[in-house]
């Protein structure tokens, strides 16, 4: 899920300074001390690298005239590494020279700073890179997330769904998800009106999210479909989770519709081991759906589970 | 040359974090010179190159513009080195010239404790 705290600006941002000289490290040290930054220093740039990749900082100050790996060689390689590509990188260089700024902005530089540096002009550039990368970051974790449910959405979805899959299949890992419909709907919507209707959504998403585990991936599927990605889980024990999901949408009272309980529908597929999955993951969807539709024609406020392979694994129905 | 004129620092020694800095870079600063001596002496171009970037660099946020300007001549003759006499020659001086800056600023600050 994603955490508010992410999306606000206020946490104090890690600032990476690679440089091999003790003098800048000294000088920075002192001179960013005003700042709400906490500064980490190395002094080559191989090393510079393995800390950006082991600690993700939310700035990197990158020298360019180091012995050894250089300042550009560094800077591919962190745009090149999956970890540490969005990472804003400022270039500091006592070169003032036009190649080299058009060198260090090609291979992904924010910005430019020529020493000696006025620290003044630094760390207004400083904050400004911070501000703007956690600006963007918000953006596009926004992008990710739907806004009624605060659940991800359907992109996210199916990329993070293809991405598990693989993973699963790789690592021969278990793998299940569950596809969940609110039972009548519509019925809600039209009785009570959409606000009403929209609030029942936001409501079981919370639901979904409070009984989750961190690992899980809570995504709004469509209308009043949601669709839980559950790594590492077997279809039994992801039956166990939705389950309880089912159980506390049906004891939920509604304040704007007391009288009329919501209940929820569920279909799950799964693979305890992920080696075994021979299926397409819109294949693997669609076997959730299938059982999702057996769990409505059978009833509805119903859970139905089965191993990809086919063996049916449980059927709840509330009591 | 002149000793160099107190009012080239652009920091306030009456202010704790300026004081600190200046007196970081004053501190390291002998070392430095020896290395600027041993790299000049074993005709180490690249060494003596790095030393005077790195200076060049860091000497005017310490405070220091006028080491930082000398540092900066001697890199920029460096670079241009083309082994005539005249431009060894031409190094040599500014390497004298950026040692004896140096060393005006330490000596200034030993008599002043």
């Amino acid at each position: 899920m994603v955490d508010p705290k992410d999306l606000q600006l206020d946490t104090t941002p890690v600032v990476l300074l690679i440089d091999d000289s003790q003098f800048v490290h000294r000088l920075l040290d002192a001179r960013m001390r005003s700042e709400s930054i906490s500064l980490i220093g190395e002094f080559n740039g191989k090393n510079g690298f393995e800390r950006a990749v082991e600690d993700s900082p939310a700035l990197i100050l990158l020298d360019l005239d180091m012995p050894v790996m250089d300042g550009f060689e560094t800077l591919r390689a962190l745009k090149e590494e999956a970890k540490t590509k969005d990472i804003p990188v400022i270039v500091l260089s006592g070169m003032d020279s036009s190649q080299d700024k058009v060198t260090a902005f090609d291979l992904g530089a924010i910005d430019f700073v020529t020493k000696p540096f006025e620290l003044t002009e630094l760390r207004a550039r400083v904050r400004s890179s911070l501000k703007m990368s956690a600006l963007m970051k918000m953006l596009s974790q926004k992008a990710q997330i739907d806004g009624l449910s605060e659940l991800y959405n359907r992109s996210f979805f199916d990329d993070r769904f293809k991405e598990e899959y693989d993973r699963a299949i790789r690592h021969g890992h278990p793998l299940s998800i569950a596809l969940m419909d609110l039972d009548h709907f519509k019925s809600i919507n039209d009785t009570f009106g959409h606000p009403a209707g929209d609030t029942v959504i936001a409501g079981v998403a919370k639901i979904a999210v409070q009984e989750c585990r961190s690992s899980d991936i809570a995504c709004r599927y469509g209308g009043e479909e949601f669709v839980l990605i559950m790594p590492e889980t077997s279809p039994a024990d992801a039956f166990t989770l939705c389950d309880r999901i089912r159980e506390r949408c049906e004891a939920t009272t509604w304040a704007q519709h007391p009288g009329r309980p919501v209940t929820i529908s569920i279909g799950i597929v799964g693979a305890t081991d992920g080696a075994g999955i021979q299926c397409t993951p819109a294949a693997m969807i669609e076997l959730a759906d299938r059982n999702l539709y057996d769990a409505k024609k059978s009833g509805r406020n119903m859970v139905r589970a089965s191993d990809i392979n086919g063996a049916q694994v449980k059927i709840a129905k509330a009591s | 040359m002149n000793a160099p004129d107190p009012n080239a620092f652009s920091l306030d020694i009456n202010d704790s974090e300026d004081a600190e800095l200046i007196e970081y870079f004053l501190g390291e600063l002998p070392e430095r010179v020896d290395a600027i001596n041993q790299a000049s002496s074993s005709d180490d171009v690249e060494q003596l190159g790095r030393l005077a970037h790195q200076l060049k660099g860091a000497a005017p946020g310490f405070g220091f513009p006028l080491i930082g300007s000398a540092a900066a001549k001697l890199e920029g003759s460096i670079r241009a080195l083309d082994q005539s006499e005249e431009d060894v020659n031409l190094v040599r001086a500014e390497v004298e010239n950026l040692i004896s800056l140096c060393q005006s600023y330490i000596s200034q600050s030993k008599n002043s404790h």
